[in-house]
């Protein structure tokens, strides 16, 4: 019964006292590997319909939780005057159960990398072409993981931090791993070129569109279109004045800058709120078959 | 029987790309040792985003969060800095927040240089909140208790204890939100911060296309794009930073880019011309 | 007050009600047999163009589903990876399918053995060939990049998130001749996809590929149920724009729906004759 009334007055396991909640914990984690345990000769011995019955049933439960949390009342203070407004009893639940989803992917990251290992040694040891590229791979992977976990550890003081560890964790990650990673993004900008250089022909009447709205705005953005519309052509930079005729306007706003910000907000923004919109919905519409166990994709 | 000789008009369409790749190797080159430095025409994001911290009071708090990594550092650093010069003239308070452990550094390290350039105190005025993992449930921990959320900062000091955010309960006790990303983050600042905080947005120049809409309806405030959004807010702050230094570059190479697309049209209509004569 | 819950927000909870029975509505008529037309997408119907050029030139085919962390984009990008795979199957063309999310990467094994042991060919099945390259955006960009080039791959297929990685691949396939399609919903990776690729999916045209490719009712209806709702939001738009050019934006009605706040804050409005 006091549970129940705890409940209701929003107090979950989540916030029960230090000494219990470390024992309900330790409770749940337990039960979980006994109850996978037990059902996966369950699984394995049901024939297919029943399998799938519990993989719909446990899909649904568990993408009702995070619906039920959304759309389920959030001010009970009315017959719980404790309550805190501002959620319902399944909001507390909502961030051990991120957290959960979190560990399931850090669980899959051991499983990639497991996976990446295995091929890249299996390359090495059969001399499989370009073996060579594995060797390196396996090296630098078993030398960073290493100087990472000591640096870690020293950081939590466990272990010293000497300076070998400091100097060679510096000249991996600050001077190796940060400095690839600015070399890859750099790339785009000669990939950019090429493709510009390739793609924006006047081939049909929207290429011809995209390449003419590409350049004025490559040109507009930058501070060399305004120094073409305003101190090259002499075209004044501040805003028409109150009332002024149309020829006055178009004098003031057809500096390359302004017709930039103009395609920018008029043009490019509606047309990203449409795709936007339709994604959304898209998306909407895929969770809602996933959820129902509609999609006969990948599952 | 011997191969056709290529036209002029035919070697410019098959270009190899490396000689495009060099000259543009040359051109950022030039461009970025050469003093010139053209002034930039103030778009209004970046006017809006100014105008925002204008409006900001002594002892405002703010929160930035800023993720991004090296490979952004050209458009976000010098973006991060005019932010946090401008936020230390208006004597605001900030803390920072990141998404990642290598972001978490970066900032950590160019706020530490920064604010000890300008005699700002850490846990005084300033103070990094490390990296959380998963930012939607972050913002929504830190909407109900932001101390129980956050836990600790990056030096490993209970944010409760910080005099920075003495008495802060929630995110709602901050005045302003600024989102340094080269992701799409700015979208779960919008659902789920509290609608009394404003959010401003400094994305890299790629990303920006997709942040007009929230611009128009006004669920950001201002808007800072790239390196040449930091150029235009350093020229409204009156300090030259790396945003100022970079966009020579970025000007030229964009000159670049168009002469030669004009060149490759001119060289297909050339060689369409002459096939048609061949004909 | 954030909008954390339906309450906070009344008309974003009607219109996700709405879409959802739009959506559940014509799944039920397309399942009682209604017939219901989709429009040819391109970029679709060249896949097997594509599967046949590789086939043709013995070189492999690299199936990519970008940065994406495992949900609704990575399902739909591993529905297509697997209707991919099942024709590649019938030629004994060689894959690689090359993913930087761990999830997606166990998921993906498991869909790409399904789709061998479906198109009846369980010994083409190679786990090697699904890898897990690096949960880092530049380091997967790199390996993706490298890899094309090594096996000068004949054909690419991009369906997913992507961020600023998205031109070194399509780049990277374009020097090595491949012909390439991509889909994605990264609106501001679209015109890079463009400018590099044979064929673009754009927007929800990608969630629209696995009812193109597999006709199957349940997602035909579902489909229908989108342009339904796409259709509402069309009208409202319209709708507000008539109401507020002829009665001005501080109308009632439009303050109405740009009310903020839950059940109580509409109901005063309604009561009290309109928004604040």
């Amino acid at each position: 019964m006091g549970m129940i009334t705890n409940l209701m007055a929003q107090q979950t396991i989540w916030q029960l006292p230090e000494g219990s909640r470390v024992l309900f914990a330790t409770l749940i984690v337990a039960g979980a590997f006994v109850l996978i345990l037990g059902l996966i000769p369950v699984l394995q011995t049901l024939p297919p319909r029943g399998r799938r019955a519990i993989i719909v049933t446990v899909t649904f439960l568990a993408g009702l939780f995070f619906a039920a949390e959304f759309f389920l009342p959030v001010n009970w203070t009315a017959f719980f005057p404790q309550d805190d407004p501002t959620r319902n009893f399944l909001t507390p639940a909502i961030q051990p159960a991120q957290n959960v989803l979190q560990i399931i992917g850090a669980l899959a990251l051991g499983l990639g990398t497991f996976g990446l290992v295995r091929l890249h040694l299996r390359n090495a040891v059969q001399k499989r072409p370009q073996w060579g590229y594995s060797i390196v791979l396996l090296v630098s992977f078993v030398v960073m993981a290493t100087l990472s976990i000591l640096n870690t550890l020293a950081e939590k003081e466990i272990v010293e931090r000497g300076p070998v560890l400091e100097r060679a964790f510096s000249i991996l990650f600050d001077y190796t791993l940060v400095q690839l990673d600015a070399a890859m993004f750099s790339l785009i900008a000669f990939y950019i070129f090429s493709a510009a250089y390739r793609a924006f022909r006047i081939r049909s009447v929207e290429a011809s569109i995209l390449m003419f709205t590409a350049m004025l705005v490559m040109i507009g953005v930058v501070p060399l279109g305004a120094f073409i519309s305003y101190t090259l052509l002499g075209l004044p930079e501040a805003g028409a004045p109150e009332g002024a005729n149309f020829l006055t306007q178009l004098e003031h706003n057809i500096g390359l800058p302004k017709i930039a910000n103009w395609v920018l907000t008029q043009l490019n923004a509606p047309a990203q709120r449409a795709i936007e919109f339709g994604v959304g919905i898209g998306g909407l519409a895929m969770a809602i078959r996933l959820w129902l166990s509609l999609e006969r994709g990948v599952t | 029987m011997q191969a056709r000789t290529q036209t002029l008009w035919q070697r410019m369409l098959g270009i190899d790309r490396r000689w495009l790749y060099l000259i543009l190797f040359v051109n950022i080159v030039t461009f970025l040792v050469a003093p010139i430095r053209m002034p930039a025409s103030i778009s209004p994001p970046v006017q809006k985003f100014y105008d925002e911290i204008e409006k900001l009071q002594p002892g405002d708090l703010v929160m930035i969060s800023s993720n991004w990594s090296a490979s952004t550092l050209a458009e976000n650093q010098p973006q991060l800095e005019a932010v946090i010069t401008h936020l230390m003239r208006k004597q605001a308070r900030f803390t920072i927040i990141s998404i990642e452990a290598q972001s978490r550094d970066i900032s950590y390290r160019l706020a530490e240089r920064v604010t000890k350039e300008k005699g700002y105190q850490y846990g005084e005025q300033w103070a990094h909140f490390g990296f959380v993992p998963n930012l939607t449930v972050a913002i929504k921990g830190m909407v109900t208790d932001l101390p129980g959320t956050i836990k600790q900062d990056v030096r490993g000091t209970e944010v409760s204890k910080l005099p920075v955010v003495q008495g802060v309960k929630s995110l709602s006790d901050y005045k302003m939100i600024i989102d340094v990303t080269p992701s799409g983050t700015v979208p779960i600042w919008i659902s789920y911060s509290p609608k009394n905080v404003r959010i401003l947005y400094c994305p890299t120049s790629v990303m920006a296309a997709e942040a007009y809409t929230y611009l128009d309806s006004g669920q950001i405030k201002g808007m800072i794009t790239g390196a040449k959004g930091a150029q235009e807010y350093e020229q409204l702050l009156t300090v030259v930073g790396l945003g100022t230094r970079f966009m020579n570059a970025i000007s030229f190479s964009h000159v670049l880019i168009i002469v030669f697309i004009l060149l490759g049209n001119f060289a297909m209509f050339m060689n369409r011309l002459q096939q048609r004569r061949e004909e | 007050m954030s909008y954390q819950h339906a309450q906070d927000n009344w008309f974003a909870a009607i219109l996700i009600a709405f879409i959802a029975l739009a959506v559940l509505v014509n799944i039920l008529r397309a399942r009682m047999g209604a017939q219901l037309y989709i429009r040819r997408i391109p970029g679709l119907d060249a896949i097997d163009e594509a599967i046949g050029r590789s086939t043709e030139l013995g070189r492999p085919v690299t199936m990519i589903p970008g940065l994406t962390a495992f949900g609704v984009v990575a399902v739909q990008a591993l529905t297509i990876f697997k209707y991919i795979t099942k024709q590649i199957a019938r030629f004994a063309t060689p894959m690689r399918l090359l993913s930087a999310d761990p999830t997606v990467f166990a998921v993906a094994q498991e869909a790409i053995a399904d789709a061998y042991n479906e198109a009846g060919r369980p010994d083409l099945y190679d786990p090697d060939n699904v890898r897990f390259l690096s949960d880092r955006q530049f380091a997967f960009a790199s390996g993706v990049a490298g890899l094309i080039q090594r096996e000068r791959v004949a054909a690419s297929f991009m369906f997913g998130e992507f961020y600023a990685e998205s031109l070194i691949f399509a780049e990277t396939g374009n020097m090595v001749g491949a012909i390439q399609i991509a889909g994605t919903v990264s609106f501001t990776q679209v015109p890079f996809f463009v400018a590099a690729c044979d064929y673009t999916i754009i927007g929800d045209e990608f969630y629209a590929t696995s009812a193109y490719l597999s006709r199957e009712p349940v997602l035909l209806g579902s489909l229908v149920g989108q342009d339904i709702a796409k259709l509402l939001f069309a009208l409202t738009t319209v709708g507000g724009v008539v109401a507020a050019t002829i009665a001005g934006t501080d109308a009632p009605i439009i303050k109405l729906l740009g009310q903020p706040g839950g059940w109580e804050a509409f109901w005063n409005s309604v009561l009290g004759g309109g928004g604040q």
